[in-house]
């Protein structure tokens, strides 16, 4: 029993991160009908800042928090204005392939720049693990486990909130619903797209800053998380932030669990078989948001 | 100018086979390892080719080709190391297994399109790579398999030019069927598909079959191409075919061009060997890849062939030329129509007498949308020979009972009935062999194809075998796609754009495209065309011109029509019976003069109301 609720706390914990991923990931679908391959390959750059920042430059952690989001979002601004605006009266398909190249020309970059396989980031809390006592048994809590399942989610919902109620996420909710709509009322596309882009990639950032710890920096880091995301996304529905955390969630369970008491084959294989099961049997998602008949 | 085109269908289908043969060429010039390269290079030739009609004709992204190449190396080696099996045997097997690889694949996967599918294959992949992990006893896990060399006719090949001579003949028959099946009708159909997927149902092509074939074939070429080059490797891991390989195997198509073979050809040949020239730096060769494919996107989408064949027109035609290609836009003086269109054809189908089954009739059709009843119980009956009208105001469910009747949304409850046929839950594809075809209210003809090809789709032999029985009669100049080229033109000649017939269709105004659409619905000699306003858009002499190019159908080819207008005059000058439908409803229906007299119907457009009693 101790046992099992340890492997939920790890899985929630995973889980928060993946969710935190997939929010960013639909944040900029939603707004620029993009699906951002790249998106892992954000969240790597993310973990590799946090690297820099802690151990290379020895700056307070608090800093990575600060500084990373900024950053990563400023990347992926400029990836949208250098790369992605050029191509927004191409076909989606073409857009899709373009994306899918420059995750991969973020982590080879990450390679060429840093020659070691991987790379360790320390804890950003520190401090004897929790014991709760349950009947006989002992949990064992790291507090690393309670800061990041906490931290993301509370991010995650930030975000949610922003997307909701701020003018930025109006305007991006209006491009999502219409795209011309949106420009007669006086949304400009370039600014809600770079908007949408930074949103996105700070989100990416900080996720990548929570990864770090306990994934380590590599550019295997940017595989594994954009196929999380993308999964968390496609359980939660793929336009719906709520959907994402709790598909997010789900996601980081049943590797964990699978993990544990399965084998660790099945924990690389079990993310793809959640896609599969939802694309084939409820391809609208868990958790869809309403929409409108098309006329 | 037949002699030409026969001479140039085989050239296309031969060409790019030539261009691997000329790697044997370059092997006598290099030494054992310029050898082994030039196979790998040929077999990345035919994995380019075939991912060319993939990514660039049926515009699937995948991400499974390394999966793929699993298959067929693991495949073949397992066959000849486990089962005996002799090692060209072998590979034609790891074809077979590419090809159920890939049905199994594309079965749930096309499905979907776009990122959706992508994320299919990268599951496909993935789980092929854990399969190839986990199943140790067979597949030897991670450490991964010794493949023996390869063998033919008893004899073990331990020269590498030996080696390269059998890719190179294997590879070059893979070569030319492919080219055969994309040059010929099943490419123009995932080019129809993928351009517009609404007319190519209509038309009979079935869109899932289609791309499934599109993966089963290319994922087979792709195994073919892998099971070739595995004893090549000595040594087959899991590694050797990750994701990675995928991803940078996609490169191919789009670095080389995705609008012919070519692409693939050029793509894979240069991008194989280029790694081998950049060996001084060849630690950045993946970033240069990424960059080199971006690139190409945003600077040059037609990939290389694009580049090489406007460096070729350029010199050949002189700048001039280049900028201003025979097809440009044919707008204005579209309006002439040929005065005898189906003269002709000397063929008049008479208009059905009264004792022929009605054309179509509907009974008690009912479609439902959410708290909407779109559809409330409509019957309506449309005599064979008539032009029947149905009008209607925004929202009267016209283009619902419409799509019901063309099988797009299929109703909740009713009967509908063409010439006596029950068709109520036959697919849409199913329409044109009971010859009932359609035009649409937003043009959908083929953008890519030349407007020839787009009314041969509209023949509607498009069922997925004909369509490769088709492949392989253009390929040899058949009987068959002779007589479909003829009864095209003379559609088009009917229509009065067969002086366009080679222009690809985007290239057309809306005008000529409406025609080629009307081209399309007859030259299958339908008995009954379902016109989706067809004058919508359309100016008033231009709407003039379509009155009459329909009457003359009506009358010189026999053929019954259902038209769903807003245009009330062009309805009333057109039809011999007028139908109004309202709120779901059908309100008045007979002669046109006097339906729109009817105070009924007066009431539904100028909501004058009924003199009170």
């Amino acid at each position: 029993m101790a046992e099992f609720l340890m492997v939920i706390i790890g899985g929630l914990k995973i889980g928060a991160i993946y969710a935190l991923a997939a929010i960013g990931l639909i944040v900029i679908h939603k707004a620029t009908k993009t699906v951002n391959f790249a998106h892992g390959g954000l969240v790597m750059l993310g973990a590799f800042a946090a690297y820099l920042i802690v151990v290379e430059l020895n700056w307070p952690y608090w800093l990575a928090y600060v500084l990373i989001p900024i950053l990563i979002g400023i990347v992926a601004t400029l990836l949208e204005i250098t790369i992605l605006r050029p191509l927004r009266r191409a076909d989606l398909f073409i857009v899709i392939v373009a994306t899918i190249f420059l995750g991969i020309a973020l982590s080879e970059t990450f390679r060429l720049a840093q020659n070691t396989e991987m790379l360790a980031v320390p804890a950003a809390i520190k401090g004897p693990p929790m014991m709760l006592e349950l009947g006989e048994d002992l949990i064992i809590i790291t507090r690393e486990q309670i800061w990041v399942c906490l931290g993301a989610l509370t991010v995650g919902v930030i975000g949610l909130l922003i997307f909701r109620y701020a003018p930025a996420g109006r305007s991006m909710r209006a491009m999502a619903a219409n795209v011309r709509g949106a420009q007669l009322c006086g949304y400009s596309v370039n600014r809600v797209y770079a908007i949408a882009w930074f949103v996105g990639g700070a989100l990416a950032g900080l996720a990548g800053v929570f990864a770090a710890p306990s994934h380590g920096v590599s550019p295997e880091l940017a595989i594994s998380v954009i196929t999380a995301a993308f999964v968390a996304a496609v359980i939660g529905g793929f336009d719906s932030l709520l959907g994402a955390i709790i598909g997010g969630l789900l996601l980081g369970l049943a590797e964990t669990l699978s993990a544990a008491y399965v084998s660790s084959a099945m924990k690389s294989a079990v993310s793809f078989l959640l896609l599969f099961v939802v694309l084939l049997w409820r391809p609208e998602g868990l958790f869809p948001e309403a929409k409108g008949r098309d006329v | 100018m037949f002699d030409r085109l026969r001479r140039n269908r085989a050239f296309r289908n031969l060409a790019p086979a030539a261009t691997v043969v000329l790697a044997l060429l370059a092997g006598l010039a290099v030494d054992g390892y310029g050898q082994f390269v030039l196979s790998l290079t040929v077999s990345a030739i035919v994995i380019g080719a075939a991912l060319t009609m993939l990514v660039g004709y049926a515009r699937c992204i995948t991400l499974a080709t390394g999966a793929m190449m699993a298959l067929g190396a693991y495949g073949s080696t397992l066959l000849v190391i486990k089962l005996g099996v002799p090692y060209l045997l072998a590979v034609l097997c790891a074809g077979i297994i590419g090809g159920i690889g890939g049905f199994l694949l594309a079965v749930p996967g096309v499905r979907f399109r776009g990122h959706n599918l992508a994320m299919v294959t990268l599951v496909f992949q993935a789980v092929v790579v854990i399969l190839l992990r986990e199943w140790r006893d067979v597949t030897g896990g991670a450490e991964g398999l010794n493949v023996p060399p390869p063998t033919a006719f008893g004899m073990t090949l331990t020269d590498d030019y030996a080696v390269l001579v059998l890719n190179v003949v294997v590879c070059a028959l893979v070569l030319i069927s492919l080219a055969v099946l994309v040059n010929g009708a099943f490419g123009k159909n995932l080019r129809a598909v993928t351009g517009n997927e609404v007319g190519a149902r209509a038309f009979g092509i079935n869109v899932e079959r289609h791309l499934i074939a599109a993966f089963v074939a290319s994922s087979a070429i792709i195994a073919v191409a892998a099971a070739l080059n595995a004893p090549r490797y000595r040594i087959i891991d899991p590694d050797s075919y990750g994701v990675i390989v995928s991803i940078f195997t996609l490169s191919y198509p789009i670095v080389g061009g995705m609008q012919s073979i070519w692409g693939g050809v050029l793509g894979g040949g240069i991008l194989r060997i280029l790694p081998e020239l950049l060996r001084p730096v060849a630690d950045f060769i993946e970033l240069f890849f990424c960059i080199l494919v971006i690139a190409t996107i945003m600077f040059f989408p037609g990939g290389i062939v694009e580049l090489l064949s406007r460096a070729l027109r350029l010199n050949r035609e002189g700048a001039a030329a280049a900028a201003g290609p025979e097809e440009t836009r044919l707008a204005g003086p579209a309006e002439t129509v040929s005065p005898s269109p189906a003269a002709s054809s000397g063929s008049t189908v008479a208009p059905g007498g009264a004792s022929a089954p009605a054309a179509l009739i509907t009974q008690r059709v009912r479609k439902r949308y959410g708290a909407l009843q779109a559809v409330d119980d409509v019957s309506i009956e449309v005599a064979a020979g008539s032009l029947h009208g149905l009008m209607g105001p925004n929202g009267a469910g016209k283009t619902t009972l419409f799509n019901a009747i063309s099988g797009f949304t299929p109703a909740d409850s009713g009967r509908i009935e063409c010439f006596g046929e029950d068709i109520t839950a036959a697919p849409v594809e199913a329409r044109i062999a009971i010859g009932v075809t359609r035009s649409f209210q937003h043009v959908a003809v083929f953008p890519k194809l030349t407007c020839l090809d787009n009314v041969i789709i509209g023949l509607g032999a498009n069922g997925i075998w004909d369509t490769f029985a088709r492949s392989f009669d253009e390929s040899v100049n058949g009987r068959r796609s002779a007589k479909e080229r003829e009864a095209a033109r003379w559609a088009l000649a009917a229509i009065g754009i067969d002086g366009k017939a080679e222009a690809p269709a985007g290239t057309l105004s809306l005008g000529d495209q409406r025609r080629l659409e009307m081209a399309r619905a007859i030259v299958s000699r339908p008995r009954l065309i379902f016109l989706d306003e067809p004058v919508s858009g359309v100016g008033h002499q231009e709407a003039e011109l379509l009155k009459e190019l329909l009457q003359r159908i009506n009358t010189d080819l026999g053929v019954t029509m259902l038209i769903v207008e807003h245009n009330i005059k062009f309805l009333v000058d057109v039809c011999d019976t007028l139908s109004v439908m309202s709120s779901g409803r059908i309100v008045a229906e007979g002669k046109p003069g006097d339906v729109i007299a009817r105070p009924e119907v007066r009431e539904v457009y100028f909501g004058e109301k009924k003199a009170a009693p």
